[in-house]
């Protein structure tokens, strides 16, 4: 149907139709009472399955990260370009683990995507933490595949101490901008959950089945 | 459209089986689950009142924030295309996909393509759909339907799942809710990494930025919009709010309303295609607006219903939906704001019925994440359908009382007062075990204002077949 005789139509229908008023919506969010957001980042993180880990200094991160992955039996791994902590990347490599590229060509697209099949392990930074949900919102972009949290058996995401927040609802409001920035923004909390069969809970039913967040200050 | 059918019929045959009692503990454990999120959240009912006020603004500016969103998505690369109803929409995808050259499909849940019966008209095409939502794949493999609205197979047992992937994906009988969710795993992975399209829902739209929000769980969500070339977002054209930090308030509240988690796992934000110098996901994304009754109810007088974002708590608050199941309402909508909103997209005239499936016990607004008033709303339905001429048999039977009531807004706020009906012991337990036989008028009994101190057998014995 064409855009303006569709619109016509609603605009018509939002005038006769009986909608209840309702205040206009405040400026200022519901106030908390204010908290340690490293120490409730760590407590919402356990309670929705995921790992935390540090604070750790930068130079300290790559030794985590690889200690995670042993611990996972991890053999191959994609990882963002631009991470928090240096080194990451090339200590996994020492480590014996194979790195997966993550550019896509589009006449390979497919051979390149099955071959994800067996990652079992990204590594990702974190554009910011939400301490009330225990949750990474990740930017994606170049260089910052969205695959690399969402095929792997394991996520491990290396998130500054200083790029925490509070709540989603405070974190939009002070970047309200944050959706438009990139064609693809993530709020990840915990590990891939199910609860279809008989509300029991089982991780990993299609992304990964681990999260560890690595803090790094 | 589905077909209609009788509400009561389908209620009777499902009161007291294996299907029903599996519904009551579910919806029993979400409920508590939603409960507990609400309690421990401090300003969970400030949010509520924010997460409404948004609603409804957007709602008295519909036509406006869908002009800007479809400007902004075009801005970054969106085909935003307009469907009038049902056959149109379906026709869109249709068209998106013979276009693209896509055969194999994977698709996130949405209840509007359920709505649309979008399934069934691809089925007529070469093309194969998989659905990857967990609950959705277990439906769509045993030719059931969904029941309950984020809760796909709150009806069925393990053991069912199990000879059901025993008998469709030729793997060994296994009841472990572990092993069963490893195998769609492996299964579904194969139809992701292959598939050329993707159809997701959209959760809420984003005026302001022209990006659709879906959330999922389980990662299929972003799956879908992230491995296939093409990505098709299926909108009700009432999903948008104007600010990105609108949206946030409205997915807040709905995570914890829904399943008591304080946002979802994934919270998957799309504008537009994959963007220069990106490494992954889609080339194409398309957005299919969709009216399909809608504003036909924004004109009328249940408008408020559209503010609803489909959390499902008034289904696990109801003690009806409790008792009966999401098959029996038979649309993809079923509970309390299923009774509102299927009268008013599919028509009143096979749906009257619907608005008595109710007790009015008030549950569904209590816990609405957007105070969405349903009880008034049913009764205002109720009216419209007496006016018709049309009454259910099982109140016909000398339920004078009960329809001048029920059926007259002022005279029922009047009864509610008087009879104390919310705070009457409505006990949602075994309720219907207590009644006459099981089909007769079991409805009516809890639909009725009585007075508080009048135990529900008197009030039974002197009204019944009076
Ligand atoms: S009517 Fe309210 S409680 Fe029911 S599904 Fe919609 S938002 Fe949730």
């Amino acid at each position: 149907m064409d855009r303006d005789v569709f619109l016509a139509r609603v605009g018509r229908a939002a005038m006769t139709g009986l909608l209840p008023t309702s205040p206009e919506v405040s400026a200022s969010l519901p106030e908390l009472e204010p908290a340690d957001l490293v120490g409730l980042f760590r407590d919402s993180l356990q309670k929705v399955d995921g790992v935390a880990h540090g604070p750790v200094s930068g130079h300290g991160a790559p030794v985590v990260v690889s200690g995670i992955a042993s611990g996972h039996g991890c053999s191959t791994f994609m990882a963002w370009d631009d991470l928090p902590a240096p080194g990451v990347a090339a200590e996994l490599t020492a480590e014996g683990l194979e790195r997966v590229d993550h550019d896509i060509e589009e006449s390979s697209r497919l051979q390149h995507q099955l071959g994800y099949v067996p990652l079992s392990l990204g590594v990702t930074g974190a554009l910011a933490g939400l301490a009330d949900s225990g949750s990474l919102v990740l930017s994606h972009g170049p260089g910052r595949p969205r695959m690399a949290s969402l095929v792997p058996e394991v996520h491990v995401a290396l998130l500054r101490v200083a790029d925490l927040d509070r709540t989603l609802s405070m974190w939009a409001h002070n970047h309200p901008g944050a959706a438009a920035e990139t064609a693809n923004l993530v709020m990840v909390t915990g590990p891939s959950r199910t609860g279809d069969i008989e509300q029991q809970l089982n991780l990993g039913v299609h992304g990964p089945r681990h999260l560890h967040v690595v803090l790094v200050s | 459209m589905p077909e209609p059918v009788t509400f009561l019929g389908r209620a009777t045959a499902l009161v007291g089986t294996h299907e029903a009692s599996a519904i009551e503990m579910g919806a029993r454990t979400l409920l508590k689950k939603r409960d507990r999120a609400a309690a421990e959240f401090p300003v969970m009912e400030e949010m509520r009142d924010r997460a409404r006020a948004i609603r409804l603004h957007a709602l008295s500016n519909l036509d406006r924030l869908l002009g800007h969103f479809a400007d902004r998505a075009e801005e970054a690369g969106v085909n935003v295309h307009f469907a009038a109803d049902a056959e149109e929409a379906s026709a869109t995808v249709a068209r998106i996909l013979e276009e693209t050259g896509s055969r194999l499909v994977v698709k996130s849940k949405s209840m509007v393509s359920e709505e649309i019966e979008l399934n069934e008209h691809l089925e007529a095409s070469e093309i194969e759909v998989v659905e990857t939502d967990l609950g959705e794949f277990i439906v769509q493999l045993a030719g059931d339907t969904p029941s309950h609205i984020i809760a796909p197979v709150l009806h069925m047992m393990r053991q069912d799942v199990g000879r059901l992937f025993e008998e469709k994906l030729g793997v060994a009988y296994t009841e472990d809710p572990t092993e069963l969710n490893q195998i769609a795993r492996e299964h579904l992975r194969e139809k992701f990494l292959q598939a050329d399209a993707g159809i997701s829902g959209v959760n809420i739209a984003v005026a302001e930025t022209g990006s659709v929000i879906l959330v999922t769980n389980e990662g299929n969500g972003r799956l879908t919009t992230t491995a296939p070339r093409v990505h098709i977002a299926l909108m009700g054209m009432e999903r948008i709010v104007s600010r990105w930090e609108d949206a946030a308030v409205v997915l807040e509240v709905l995570a914890r309303s829904a399943t008591g988690q304080r946002l979802s796992v994934y919270t998957n934000v799309v504008t537009g295609p994959r963007r220069e110098g990106e490494p992954d996901g889609p080339e194409q994304v398309h957005v299919v607006v969709i009216d399909n009754g809608r504003s036909e109810v924004l004109a009328g007088g249940t408008a408020e219903i559209l503010a609803c974002i489909r959390c499902g708590a008034c289904l696990n608050a109801c003690p009806v939906f409790r008792s009966v199941g999401g098959h029996a309402y038979g649309t993809v909508y079923s509970g309390p704001v299923g009774s509102v909103v299927t009268p008013g997209l599919h028509g009143m005239e096979p749906w009257w019925e619907l608005p008595y499936a109710s007790t009015l016990c008030g549950a569904c607004e209590e816990v609405c994440p957007v105070r969405i008033q349903i009880p008034s709303m049913l009764l205002q339905l109720r009216a419209q359908a007496a006016e018709g001429g049309r009454l259910p048999g099982w109140l016909e039977k000398g339920m004078s009382r009960y329809t001048q009531t029920a059926v007259s807004p002022k005279k029922w706020a009047r009864a509610k007062r008087w009879a104390s009906l919310l705070s009457a012991p409505i006990s949602s337990k075994g309720w219907i075990r207590h009644l006459p036989g099981p089909g007769r008028g079991w409805t009516d009994s809890r639909d009725l204002p009585r007075p508080a101190k009048e135990s529900f057998t008197d009030w039974w014995r002197s009204n019944r077949g009076s």
